[in-house]
C-alpha cells in the first residue's frame, strides 16, 4: 500500500529525514515511533503529497506521490499532525466543505458525513462552529475529515496527542476498528499506544531507519534477561557463569545470605531463552550453587525504544519520547 | 476543474464572516457614495449638458475618486486568500485533498471577483436614480462598468499572487497595494513621458486612460487584452508558486 524508497528530505540544509526506506502492506496497522524531531511528521507530509521531497520516491497503492498525484492523493485520508480547521465554520459545513473536495457524490454526502461524524464520536457538535471546540474535539474533527469517503488509506499524524486519557482510549479502540477495512499508518511517541492498536511498527530516530517489523519482532531487538537467587560463594558463581555461552553480560550481588545474579543473555527468541535458561540452571546446579529462583524478563517495547533511539542523542529527548 | 467549486462557495462564506472585510466595503460604499454625490452637485448647477460629459461620464472617468479606493479595497479583499491559510496550517488539508492547485486557485480567485462586483451593485442605484431626473445612457453606463470589473479583476489577480508570496496578510496586502500603485504610476507617465514609445505603453497600460474611453462607451479590445494579461500571469505565478511550496 505504502512503498518508501530512499527517502530524503533536508529543510535549508539541514537533513530531517535521510535516506528512509519501508513498506506498508494492505492491511496492516502500523505505528511510525520516534522522539520528538526524529522526522515523524516530516515523513508522513511527503507520503500525503504536502512536502515535496529532496529525493527518493513514494508510491501510494502502485501510484507515485509525484507523479500520479491526483490518483494517490485519492487512496488516502491524511489527518495532519494539529488538524488545522477553519475556525469559521460549523463542523458539519466543514466536513460537507471537505467531502466535496474529496469528491462525495452530492446525493451520499449527508449520509457520509453523519457516518463519519458517528465514527470519530462528534455527532453532538455538529452544529457547533470549530472555533469554539477544545483541542481534543477539534483532533476528532480532524479524523472525521480523514475518514470522509472511506480511502483506503489512512495516515494520522499523532490523532491522540492533546486528547484525555477517555478520548485516548476511544481513539485507540477506533484505530482497532478502522483496521478492518484500512491501512492504517498512525505516528506517535506514545509506545503504549503501539502495543495497543498496531500490528507492525517503523522506528525513526533523528530521520534514519532504526527498526521496521512486528511489534515482538521489535520488542526482540532487546536482549532477554534471566534473574537467580542463588546459595554459595559469589566467587563460585561467578566463575561458573563466566564459563557459559549464551551470556552477554552478568552480574551478581550479595543479599544477606542469598545471592543475587542477573544475566543478560544473547538468545534472540523463546526457545534459545529456555535452552540458555535450562543450561544456566544445569551448569549451577552441578557446581553445587543452590537454586532458588529463577525469573526471565524479556525487554518491553519502551526499554527497546529507549535503547534503539538513544545512541548520541541526548538523555533529555529520550527521557520525553519514552515516558 | 475540480475543487474550484467548494472552494469558491467556501472563499464568499469566509469573506462575509471577515470584519475587516466590512469595514472595507463599507468604507469603499461611503467614498462612492460623496463621489456621486460631489458630481450630482456640480451638474445641478448647469442647464445644458454635453453628450461627452454627464454625470455618469463624470463619474466613470473624470475623477480619482472612483479608483482611488481600488489601490485598498483590492489589497484587503485578497490579502487573506493564501497568507492566512499558510498561517494557521489549514493550507496542508487542502492541499492533500484530491484536488488541482488551478482549482484552488482560480476558486479562491473567482470568490474576490464575485464579491468586488457586489461591492459595486450599490452603485447601480445612482444610475437609476440619474435616469429618473434625466437621460442616462446605458451603453455608457455598461461600458463604464465593464471596464471597472476589468481593471479590478487584474488587480484582484495581483493580490493573489503576492498573497501567496508573502509571508503575511500585512506584507501582502501592502506588496498588492505597492504593484498596483506602480502600475498605475507608469499609466500617469502617458502624461510626464515626452512622445515616443514610453509615452505610448504608458498610455496604453493607463488605467485613468481606459476608464475614459470606456466612460465614452469606447471599447477599444486593445485595452481589455491588457487586462486580460494583468489577470492570467499573476494568477498563473500563484499557482506555480503554490506548486512550489512543497519544495521549500
Ligand atoms: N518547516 C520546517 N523548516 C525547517 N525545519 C523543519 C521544518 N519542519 C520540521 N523541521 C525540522 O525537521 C526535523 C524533524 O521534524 P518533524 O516535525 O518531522 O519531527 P517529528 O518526528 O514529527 O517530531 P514530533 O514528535 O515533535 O512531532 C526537526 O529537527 C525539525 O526542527
Ligand atoms: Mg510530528
Amino acid at each position: 500500500m505504502i512503498e518508501v524508497e530512499h527517502l530524503s528530505k533536508s529543510y535549508r540544509g539541514i537533513e530531517a529525514v535521510s535516506n528512509l526506506s519501508f513498506r506498508v502492506e494492505r492491511g496492516q496497522v502500523v505505528g511510525f515511533l520516534g522522539p520528538n524531531g526524529a522526522g515523524k511528521s516530516t515523513t508522513l507530509r511527503i507520503l500525503a503529497g504536502f512536502l515535496g521531497a529532496s529525493s527518493g520516491r513514494v508510491r501510494i497503492a502502485g501510484f507515485d506521490i509525484v507523479d500520479e498525484r491526483l490518483q494517490a492523493l485519492r487512496q488516502i485520508g491524511y489527518m495532519p499532525e494539529t488538524s488545522p480547521l477553519y475556525p469559521e465554520m460549523k463542523v458539519r459545513e466543514y466536513l460537507a466543505f471537505r467531502a466535496e473536495l474529496k469528491g462525495v457524490a452530492r446525493t451520499k454526502r449527508r449520509v457520509e458525513i453523519a457516518r463519519c461524524l458517528e465514527l470519530a464520536r462528534v455527532s453532538e457538535m455538529a452544529g457547533v462552529p470549530i472555533g469554539h471546540l477544545s483541542k481534543g474535539y477539534r483532533q476528532r474533527v480532524g479524523l472525521a475529515d480523514a475518514l470522509l469517503n472511506s480511502p483506503p488509506l489512512l495516515i494520522l499524524d499523532e490523532p491522540t496527542a492533546g486528547l484525555d486519557p477517555n478520548q485516548i482510549r476511544e481513539v485507540r479502540a477506533l484505530i482497532a476498528t478502522l483496521a478492518e477495512e484500512h491501512t492504517v499508518l498512525v505516528s506517535t511517541h506514545i509506545l503504549s499506544e503501539v502495543e495497543a492498536s498496531c500490528s507492525r511498527a517503523v522506528v525513526i530516530a533523528k530521520g534514519r531507519l532504526v527498526a521496521v517489523g512486528s511489534i515482538d519482532e521489535i520488542r526482540g531487538r532487546g536482549r532477554p534477561e534471566l534473574t537467580l537467587v542463588l546459595r554459595g560463594t559469589e566467587a563460585l558463581v561467578r566463575a561458573t557463569l563466566s564459563g557459559l555461552d549464551g551470556i552477554a553480560s552478568a552480574t551478581v550481588e550479595v543479599h544477606g545470605d542469598t545471592l543475587r545474579a542477573k544475566a543478560i543473555l544473547t538468545a534472540e527468541d523463546d526457545a534459545a531463552l529456555g535452552e540458555a535458561t535450562e543450561r544456566i540452571v544445569r551448569a549451577l546446579a552441578q557446581a553445587d550453587v543452590g537454586v532458588r529462583e529463577v525469573r526471565t524478563t524479556t525487554a518491553t517495547l519502551e526499554e527497546v525504544f529507549a535503547t534503539l533511539t538513544r545512541d548520541d542523542m541526548n538523555s533529555a529527548t529520550t527521557d520525553e519520547a519514552a515516558p | 476543474m475540480r475543487g474550484l467549486w467548494p472552494i469558491f462557495k467556501r472563499e464568499v462564506f469566509a469573506h462575509f464572516v471577515t470584519p475587516l472585510a466590512w469595514v472595507a466595503m463599507t468604507a469603499f460604499l461611503l467614498i462612492q457614495g460623496l463621489h456621486f454625490f460631489l458630481i450630482v452637485q456640480h451638474f445641478a448647477g448647469q442647464l445644458d449638458l454635453s453628450a461627452d460629459a454627464g454625470p455618469v461620464q463624470t463619474y466613470f472617468g473624470q475623477t480619482m475618486m472612483l479608483y482611488l479606493p481600488l489601490l485598498f479595497v483590492c489589497p484587503v479583499l485578497t490579502m487573506r486568500l493564501f497568507a492566512e491559510e499558510r498561517r494557521s496550517g489549514t493550507i496542508e488539508p487542502l492541499l492533500t485533498a484530491p484536488i488541482e492547485t488551478a482549482g484552488v486557485v482560480l476558486g479562491k480567485y473567482l470568490a474576490v471577483v464575485l464579491i468586488y462586483a457586489a461591492m459595486w451593485l450599490p452603485t447601480l442605484l445612482y444610475m437609476l436614480l440619474l435616469s429618473r431626473y434625466g437621460e442616462v445612457d446605458w451603453h455608457v453606463v455598461a461600458s463604464g462598468y465593464l471596464a471597472v470589473l476589468a481593471i479590478g479583476a487584474g488587480y484582484l489577480a495581483i493580490g493573489t499572487m503576492t498573497s501567496a508570496l508573502a509571508k503575511s496578510q500585512l506584507a501582502a496586502a501592502l506588496t498588492s497595494a505597492m504593484a498596483i500603485i506602480g502600475l498605475f504610476m507608469i499609466g500617469v507617465g502617458e502624461f510626464i513621458f515626452p512622445e515616443g514609445i514610453g509615452r505610448d505603453i504608458a498610455g496604453h497600460v493607463s488605467a485613468w486612460a481606459q476608464m475614459n474611453d470606456f466612460s465614452r462607451g469606447i471599447i477599444d479590445s486593445r485595452r481589455l487584452v491588457f487586462d486580460a494579461t494583468v489577470v492570467v500571469l499573476p494568477l498563473f505565478i500563484t499557482v506555480r508558486a503554490v506548486d512550489a511550496w512543497r519544495l521549500e
